[in-house]
């Protein structure tokens, strides 16, 4: 009988097992929808404390603006999240590049170059506020027995004010060309940087001090600023610095900058037409800085440079001039006589540069260029005493045709074929893979 | 003399006109894209798996999020379109902006709320953003290069507004279109 009645239990029990897993599943279903209902109210009353903070820096707009029905505020109010809330304070980039170049003439004069490694950090302290920095190391190693070196190419405070204004203190690009102030390697065609915006505009040219931006409205926007400017007491007339890059041999790179004399800076850029930029700028300052017993403390050197850019569809056509100027330079240069590289009293260049988007797919897209570019980095020195000068330079001229394949939009990998009408063995092959993020 | 630039700076720092970062609210773009509206009401959208795969499919983009902030725009009962809100990072930072769309999910009308970039920030401008006028994911043009123009020098920031466009119209497409 005890036997019956435990089999009976037993075989019950077993019975009723699927059945009470079965209750503790619906049972579990109800908690998790519980749960989920909970964590939707959460969610809910979440998004409306941000929908209150958001709304709170829009109050001084609306004031200008016609007051709202008051309808719609919930609605809006309710779908606004907090911009600001998803974004980190502090923002590292980076971007750097390795290229080899291969005199078609010369083969032994091959090269391969870690061309720069930069990083970046942008730390905003509030909504206005923000501070932007970029380090940067050229040509792998730099130590003393190395020809690298290491820079600081920006570091400066910018705060937004309220008039939309915005005002930055510190060492930044100046405000010239089109290549200076986007000059990571996915931003412009070629392995190099092209010649007109290194060797006439030093890119990357930062100088410190202040500086001021703002917009006119209809497409204009405005930059100026008063900084340091170069230093021509730097210029070594027996190197071949000079006739590289005249302003990049007397830059001064917020490196115990002479700062006796300050320069000027403006530049107006329109971008009205959707695809189109036209703009200009100009930079003047004197060089001398009342150094005693220099013989060009009235120096003054001055830039100036057009620039425009259109990117109808799959083109993006540019061109740039550029002309630079030290006038004031008689004196110093009759104290270089002998020598092969005085300064010139005025360098210029252009250049003309179609690319065209061939093809495109979601991961990469093949952009052939060609590009023309004329430059004179010694066009007219100020006049000396018959026989003691040297002659002015001849221009330059370069035909560039290539290719960049972007990789995403981060990283870019490129090939191009110099050609140079003067000197001829510089005509050469560059590869590249370079990147920004 | 040596002064006058630093007089000129300070004399434009303080008479300049009158703007800031934070351009719009969200209540005075929904007012801008339907002046005729009189009432908006919150339409939040959660897209299922499905539609996120189809959003996917349309935009050639991630549809990143499930979750949309969706207003309708009535007059009366009449639906005239809705307002989807949302942000993309430009170059580095946040931009706010605002997608008006038609009943039959085609752009009605971009506006940028909020710019926090040092550059780049004539993607505001009314000739830039009329471009995606009437444009539509079916379209196939809402891309730089292809229906869309790039500024020079906030290359990213156009990319990542107009992918963000393009997004929003797939998402409307898929989920809000009649």
């Amino acid at each position: 009988m005890k036997q019956r009645i435990l089999s009976a239990a037993l075989a019950a029990a077993f019975l009723a097992a699927p059945a009470a897993a079965l209750a503790q599943d619906t049972d579990l279903a109800k908690r998790v929808e519980q749960l989920a209902a909970e964590l939707e109210k959460v969610k809910a009353e979440l998004a409306a404390q941000r929908a209150q903070a958001a709304a709170a820096p829009a109050q001084p707009v609306q004031a200008a603006q016609p007051v709202q029905p008051a309808v719609t505020a919930p609605a809006a109010a309710a779908a606004a999240a907090p911009a600001a809330a998803l974004a980190s304070d502090t923002v590292f980039s980076g971007y750097g590049e390795v290229n080899y170049n291969h005199p078609v003439r010369n083969a032994s004069g091959a090269q391969t170059d870690l061309r720069r490694a930069v990083i970046g950090i942008q730390h905003r302290f509030d909504e206005k506020t923000k501070v932007v920095a970029e380090f940067e190391w050229e040509h792998a190693i730099a130590s003393a027995e190395d020809s690298g070196e290491s820079a600081i190419e920006q570091m400066y405070v910018e705060r937004e004010f309220n008039n939309g204004l915005r005002g930055k203190a510190g060492l930044f690009l100046m405000p010239v060309g089109l290549l200076n102030q986007n000059h990571e390697p996915t931003a412009y065609y070629g392995v190099e940087r092209n010649f007109v915006e290194t060797a006439i505009i030093p890119t990357t040219w930062r100088e410190a001090g202040i500086g001021l931006s703002g917009e006119f409205g209809d497409g204009f926007t405005w930059d100026t600023g008063l900084t340091t400017g170069f230093d021509l007491t730097k210029w070594d007339p027996a190197s071949g610095e000079g006739r590289e890059s005249p302003l990049g041999a007397i830059h001064q790179e917020g490196q115990l900058a002479k700062s006796r004399n300050l320069a000027v800076h403006g530049a107006l850029n329109w971008r009205g037409v959707p695809g189109l930029l036209v703009g200009g700028s100009v930079f003047t300052g004197e060089a001398g800085h009342k150094t005693p017993d220099f013989a060009g403390n009235d120096a003054r050197v001055t830039m100036a440079e057009l620039h425009t850019r259109y990117t109808p569809g799959a083109w993006d056509l540019s061109a740039l001039w550029a002309y630079g100027r030290i006038s004031n330079t008689e004196a110093l240069n009759a104290t270089f006589v002998g020598n092969p590289t005085p300064v010139p009293s005025s360098f210029a260049g252009w250049y003309l540069q179609a690319a065209y988007k061939l093809w495109q797919n979601a991961d990469y897209a093949l952009t052939p260029f060609a590009r023309f570019e004329s430059f004179n980095t010694a066009r007219t020195y100020a006049q000396v005493p018959a026989g003691l000068g040297v002659p002015t330079a001849p221009y330059e001229r370069v035909g560039t045709v290539g290719a960049n394949l972007m990789i995403g939009q981060g990283v870019v990998l490129k090939a191009d074929y110099q050609k140079f009408r003067e000197d001829k063995t510089l005509d050469r092959v560059n590869l590249g893979v370079g990147f920004a993020y | 003399m040596r002064y006058v630039p630093l007089t000129v700076l300070a004399a434009c720092a303080v008479t300049a006109p009158a703007f800031a970062t934070q351009y719009l609210s969200p209540e005075q773009a929904e007012k801008l894209m339907f002046p005729e509206a009189d009432a908006f009401r919150p339409h939040p959208l959660a897209l299922d798996t499905a539609q996120m795969r189809q959003v996917e499919q349309a935009s050639g983009l991630p549809t990143r999020s499930a979750q949309w902030r969706v207003v309708g725009a009535y007059k009366g009962d009449t639906l005239l379109g809705y307002m989807v809100l949302d942000d993309v990072i430009g170059k580095f930072e946040l931009i706010s902006y605002a997608v008006g769309l038609n009943p039959d999910a085609t752009v009605r009308q971009v506006e940028i709320l909020a710019y926090r970039e040092s550059h780049g920030s004539e993607i505001r401008l009314p000739a830039w953003r009329r471009q995606f006028v009437g444009k539509s994911a079916r379209s196939g043009d809402l891309r730089i290069g292809a229906g869309i123009n790039n500024i020079s020098g906030a290359t990213l920031s156009c990319t990542h507004v107009t992918d963000g466009v393009r997004r929003i119209a797939a998402v409307a497409q898929v989920a809000l279109a009649r």
